[in-house]
């Protein structure tokens, strides 16, 4: 529902999405397809290569020619086997196309295993459609895609296109390895920049494999042999981060007719301010007169933005329109006025301009959104990020709004744009900043629960948890769902109680300290089990959660946790009349690199009854650690497991 | 009571209705004032009116034309209603022919200020896309949209596809408060109708004609009889998502149009499909299939081959079935009708559903089977119960045999003879014989899949669980077991093993027949489970079925709308030996108990027995009958309450 809705297209659309959805190009290559340079047998792939993956690139020849500001040309050419259904994925036979660029060319020749031609595909076999993702309105994207239904498997495919582009500001970049369970026996990339176009390029983990480059004012070449395929494993940094890849800008360049020259963040903010933004800010004296209505009383400029914030917020809802320089200019302040919709940019910049009609100074800040932390290379200045939000520099901490969402508090990142450099657009040039981080303590859930315990094993509980940080942004939605969805949402995730029946839920959504409460009401069965005449009874009253990891004892990649997070529970269980506990679990406490754990249990009279009190805190910290940490991570959440796995006994006393 | 109750409601709707006027851009400010559904509290936003209106028009120049005239007046509620802010109309080409959007307008409305306030829909809100080489979509934004807004908009699809009209939908995914559909048919089309029999809304149709008179010149003219077919209704309720449903729209309200002949003046009657007969014998000149069963020279060699000494005709159509899915890979189409025709499909090695289960139909015909296509609509495409053409998506083949028909679907590479994969098990089929006979032929599998798990446990004192499993899959158990498996290694295979096992290291697994479809896959491995004992005060507690139990109930919700219906009739019998540790004793083992779910639909046993130093404990659950009414699902629930209780109790032993 946010922004650029990335997410959930993230499967089928990647490449797709991130195309247009801001910057970001995509690519592909060379001349006429000829049969005699490479042997198309599948059998004769190296076995290292044939490891882990569903695909290995033979030879993948990319060229980009740069013949103008204005004008570059991207000839691919891409052999291809593919090893099994999962592997067709990685064919990537298809070009996207808009208005300002064209496919001039795309052939494919499908051979089988032995190398033997079995299908052709001419230009006009590709299929064409529209290529606007789930979460846009309208673009002028189009792709034109191969349709193909492998008989067997193995089987090679060489795809060979060549595409032309008005739009310079992106240059493909070389990346060899585009994704999991695929590896590489040949990846060549040639720039050619006849006009000696000043450019800029900037290699990344390419140290440790073996690359052949040379690199001139003039042309770029890299190439690579015999890379193995990354197997996916749970927890592990993005891709990007490991795989390597050359990235290339141009210092003059131009994005849909209007042009540009950048070298550093400074400039390339500047362009972008000047010739996307400038100007789009004017409102209607009208507008104006009600946004100072709105704001006249209020005590500071932070009240205001507030204020303003929900006013946007109430009067605006996001739609995605990415037509021409439409993908990269925000539409009008006047015109979302009118109309009350816009994307990232039109909504940023709308309320951009009604804070500016206050004397509320805010910037159009571009990020990378998602629920992994990508960055906005400092070190390379060239066009990046797929979202947009808006700073208010502010004394202490600066202010961060989502504008895109009708729900979320002011000044709340949550997972999709926390943590992560982004780029501040100011009228004077770009600036490179943090947004806020969520600090292991701040991801706060807190839960406090009082059960009466009958003697049949049932129970009634009432139960009050907090969520805060970004805990608060996975739970806030609940608020707004119909009771019956409301039901079954606590009936999936507390799956471990039996018959659970809800008696009464209430919850408290408070914005300003960006606060959620859940006040349960509920019962349930069979919550203790009978061993003879004692009751066995659970302390985990709800499960902690852990990651459900496989073993994995050979591990290659580094273990990642992108968020801290923070649980304190207290469970206070009052005993059956003629009941008493027999045994209790002894007080533990783990510490690790990754976070602690804590149980303690201690027996307490209350109104004369018996009762159990559990206090659980159990902390994860955010970090990075080597590959060979994984078994030892992976046997903190079973230690976790069993521990809040322990039961009570308790015995009738009469 | 209720009944009066109702009575009351409906006249109490109707008044207030009257008083509300729908005509285009007279939206009142109560309208715009309201703050939710009065009957369906929690819906985000609801349908006040919506105008479907069906016509032909009729040119002098151009002849007719198929118009489809909509206007909706929708009121927001809150910014979860917002989607309804933006409509999305998708609409067909095909060549030349092309469906075309007109007359698109819009308006909303708000309250500012205490006025009613109006805001036009602009030309730079209405976006048009080419989404493929079949179909166009037009969506129409509107603008100023708040909570509490209205929106209204009306357009007209004009169609070149006379033969075909589109659904007219009477339900929505939020409620109608009044709808008034109408479609009007002049006397040379002549269609059937159907509502949805798996909505349990009705709606009276009313029936009406009237004489209309078309102007070929100034002097000469035709007369002819317009028919036309109205619904009105009011407050239908919002059509509601719940778990477990094959697919919700196939339990929403419409009208489906099926064209059965045309008659226009001075011509013959030109039949489409009124009986069955018809449809047979439209689908086999038509259709094509006559050609495709004529036709065997391109697979004669190879089937000849094939068949060479032998007799058994199940085993002839076993080494077809194989053959044709050795040959041809699906591509994923539906359809009845081949694309390229069968031949090419055979030498291309690739085809859609027609042109793979013809190609099957005719060999096995060619090889003296009595095969006869068997047509099926998906899940997705609803269920036809009249005599249609268009109601099908899909064919497959199947074989009569003496007391038994053999349903094939070459489709699929995981299935054996008689066993069909989730997209064909639509309720029925409709078998068309070469001889113009038809029949329904069941779809739904009536034979049992297994599944069978022997756990051989040994307890360790320092609570660590050692053991083997044995587990052997047959039917539509052992086709799923091949499809989650397909193409993937050991070591996935094993990470997907210890999934949700708790804290488990597999090893020595062994499969058998992986690769065999029809034959029984055994699976053997040997594991190693660190968190499966609990030790207390000096006991020990384990829960026999380790991870073979079922330790949740699937059925959440305390009522439902639809019926719950089960892939196919199970059996799943586990089975756990357990050896007591030296030095320890039973304290207590879980009671054996038989439960029976609607007699006998579906049952349960659990039953655990002590020999000595060994345990054996026996969890057998068999479903028989696969659908269940929502007036059943209560009792459903609980027979899987108790099971999962039963599964969970656990065994405790003692020192001695």
């Amino acid at each position: 529902m946010l922004i650029f809705s990335i997410l959930p297209l993230l499967k089928q659309f990647f490449l797709l999405i991130m195309y247009k959805y801001f910057f970001f190009l995509f690519v592909v290559f060379t001349t006429t397809l000829s049969a005699q340079d490479i042997h198309y047998q599948s059998l004769l792939i190296k076995p290292e290569l044939t490891a882990d993956a569903n695909a290995v690139v033979r030879n993948e020849e990319i060229e980009i020619e740069i013949e103008a500001v204005d004008k570059l040309t991207i000839r691919t050419r891409r052999v291809i086997t593919v090893l099994n259904e999962h592997g067709e994925n990685h064919i990537e036979a298809y070009d996207f196309y808009d208005d300002n660029s064209k496919i001039k060319n795309q052939e494919a020749i499908i051979y089988d295993k032995l190398g033997n031609e079995i299908k052709k595909f001419k230009k006009k076999h590709f299929e064409d459609r529209s290529a606007v993702g789930s979460g846009t309105l309208i673009s002028d994207d189009r792709v034109k895609y191969m349709e193909y239904t492998a008989r067997e498997y193995p089987y090679t495919v060489v795809y060979e296109s060549e595409v032309q582009k008005n739009s310079t500001v992106f240059v493909q970049a070389w990346k060899p390895i585009a994704g999991y369970y695929l590896s590489v026996e040949r990846s060549s990339y040639i720039l050619k920049n006849p006009a000696g176009i000043p450019l800029r390029y900037e290699e990344k983990n390419l140290s440790g494999i073996e690359v052949e480059k040379s690199t001139s004012d003039f042309e770029l070449s890299y190439s690579v042999q015999n890379l193995p395929a990354y197997n996916y494993e749970r927890l592990s940094p993005s891709i990007n981060n490991f795989s390597p890849h050359v990235l290339v800008a141009l210092n003059e360049f131009s994005l849909v007719g209007v042009q540009g020259q950048a070298t550093s963040w400074s400039e390339f903010g500047k362009w972008q301010y000047d010739h996307l933004l400038k100007g789009r800010t004017t409102l209607s004296p009208e507008t104006i007169a009600k946004i100072s209505t709105l704001t006249s009383d209020a005590e500071d400029n932070i009240e205001k933005a507030r204020r303003i914030y929900q006013y946007v917020q109430d009067n605006t809802r996001y739609i995605s329109v990415q037509l021409g320089i439409g993908g990269w200019q925000p539409m009008d302040a006047v015109e979302v006025d009118q109309v009350r919709y816009g994307d990232c940019k039109a909504l940023t910049n709308y309320t951009k301009a009604l804070l500016e009609s206050q004397q509320i100074q805010s910037y159009y800040t571009v990020v990378y959104g998602g629920e992994d932390k990508t960055d906005i290379d400092k070190d390379f200045p060239s066009m990046q990020g797929n979202h947009v939000i808006l700073n208010i520099p502010s004394e202490g901490e600066d202010i961060w709004l989502e504008c895109t969402s009708q729900t979320t508090p002011f000044n709340y990142l949550g997972d999709f744009t926390d943590n992560r450099n982004v780029l501040i657009i100011k009228p004077e040039g770009g600036e490179i900043a943090r947004t806020k981080i969520y600090q292991v303590h701040e991801n706060l859930q807190e839960t406090f629960s009082t059960i009466t315990l009958d003697e049949k094993g049932a129970f009634n509980a009432s139960l009050k948890r907090r969520s805060k940080g970004v805990a608060y942004g996975e739970i806030y939605h609940i608020n707004r769902q119909t009771e019956k969805d409301q039901t079954l949402y606590y009936k999936r995730n507390w799956g471990h109680f039996k018959n659970m029946n809800l008696e009464e839920m209430a919850f408290t959504n408070d914005r300003d300290d960006q606060e959620f409460t859940e006040d349960l009401k509920f019962s349930g069965d069979r919550f203790t089990s009978k061993a003879g005449n004692r009751l066995l009874l659970p302390l985990n009253f709800l499960i902690p959660e852990t990651y459900n990891l496989p073993r994995n004892e050979k591990r290659k990649l580094p273990l990642e946790i992108s968020r801290g997070r923070t649980f304190e529970d207290t469970f206070e269980y009052l005993l059956p009349a003629g009941f008493e506990p027999e045994s209790i679990p002894e007080y533990t406490f783990l510490e690790t690199d990754f976070g602690t754990f804590e149980l303690s249990v201690v027996i307490k009279a209350k109104e004369g009854a018996k009762t159990i009190q559990v206090k659980r805190k159990y902390v994860i910290n955010e970090g990075l650690w080597p590959a060979e940490s994984y078994g030892d991570f992976r046997n903190f959440m079973y230690t976790i497991n069993s521990l809040s796995n322990q039961k009570a006994v308790i015995v009738a006393t009469q | 009571m209720r009944t009066i109750y109702l009575c009351c409601v409906l006249l109490l709707t109707c008044t207030f209705l009257q008083a509300q006027n729908f005509k285009f851009g007279k939206v009142s400010e109560e309208e715009v004032l309201e703050k939710s559904h009065p009957k369906d509290p929690e819906a985000n936003a609801a349908i006040l009116f919506r105008e479907h209106n069906t016509y032909y028009e009729l040119n002098r120049m151009t002849g007719f034309v198929l118009v489809t005239k909509i206007h909706e007046r929708v009121k927001i509620y809150n910014k979860d209603g917002f989607d309804y802010a933006t409509k999305e109309v998708t609409y067909y080409k095909n060549g030349n022919d092309r469906e075309k959007m007109s007359g698109a307008k819009g308006v909303t409305y708000n309250i500012v200020s205490g006025e009613l306030v109006e805001e036009k829909l602009n030309k730079d809100g209405i976006f048009d896309e080419e989404v493929s080489d079949y179909q166009l979509k037009t969506k129409l934004t509107m603008p100023a949209v708040k909570e509490g807004s209205v929106i209204e908009y009306e357009y007209s699809i004009r169609s070149p596809f006379l033969t075909s009209i589109d659904i007219v939908p009477l339900q929505s995914m939020i409620p109608i408060n009044k709808l008034e559909a109408q479609v009007t048919i002049p006397e040379f089309f002549n269609f059937k109708k159907h509502m949805n029999l798996k909505s349990g809304l009705y709606f009276p149709i009313e029936e009406s004609r009237k004489s209309d008179v078309f102007w070929v010149d100034g002097s000469s003219n035709v007369n002819f009889t317009q028919n036309k077919y109205a619904i009105s209704a009011v407050d239908i309720p919002a059509l509601k998502e719940e778990a477990y449903i094959d697919y919700l729209q196939n339990y929403a309200a419409f009208l489906k149009w099926e064209l059965q002949y045309t008659k226009f003046p001075n011509s013959v009657i030109e039949n489409y499909s009124q009986t069955w007969e018809g449809v047979a014998k439209s689908i086999y000149d038509d259709g094509g299939y006559s050609k495709e069963f004529g036709r065997s020279s391109y697979y004669k060699n190879d089937v000849d081959a094939l068949l060479s000494g032998v007799i058994d005709p199940l085993e002839k159509a076993a080494l077809i079935y194989n053959l044709v899915r050795e040959k041809v890979k699906w591509n994923e189409y539906l359809g009845f009708l081949t694309e390229d025709g069968c031949r090419s499909a055979y030498k291309d090695g690739e085809g859609n559903v027609g042109e793979i289960n013809l190609m099957l139909t005719s060999m096995l015909k060619y090889a003296g089977l009595n095969a006869s296509p068997v047509l099926v609509s998906t899940q997705s495409n609803g269920i036809p119960v009249f005599p249609t053409r268009s109601g099908f998506n899909y064919v497959i083949s199947g074989i009569e045999m003496a007391d038994q028909i053999v349903l094939l679907d070459a489709t699929d590479k995981t299935t054996a003879m008689g066993e069909l994969p989730r997209r064909a098990r639509n309720w029925q089929g409709r078998i068309i014989r070469e001889n113009g006979s038809s029949a329904w032929i069941d779809l739904m599998p009536h034979y049992t899949s297994d599944r069978n798990s022997t756990l051989n446990v040994m307890l360790g004192e320092d609570l660590i669980l050692k053991g083997k499993v044995l587990n052997k899959f047959t039917g539509l158990d052992a086709k799923d077991y091949r499809d989650n498996f397909a193409g993937i290694n050991l070591d996935q295979h094993l990470e997907q093993l210890e999934l949700n096992k708790g804290n488990i290291a597999i090893s020595n697994l062994e499969t058998l027949n992986e690769d065999f479809p029809g034959k029984e896959i055994e699976e053997k491995y040997e594991f190693e489970l660190q968190d499966g004992l609990e030790s207390i005060n000096g006991k020990m507690y384990l829960k026999p079925l380790l991870f073979l139990a079922l330790e949740e109930n699937p059925f959440k919700a305390d009522e439902r709308q639809y019926p719950v219906i089960f892939d196919y009739p199970l059996s799943r019998n586990n089975t756990v030996n357990i050896m007591v540790p030296e030095g320890y004793q039973v304290e207590s083992i879980p009671e054996s108990i038989i439960s029976d779910f609607n007699n006998g639909a579906g049952t349960f046993k659990f039953i655990a027995s002590q020999n000595g130093q060994f345990l054996r404990v026996q969890a057998i659950l068999e479903v028989k009958t696969i659908a269940y009414s929502n007036k059943e699902y209560k009792a459903l629930k609980d027979f899987y309450a108790l099971m999962v209780e039963k599964q969970t109790e656990p065994i405790v032993f003692s020192k001695m």
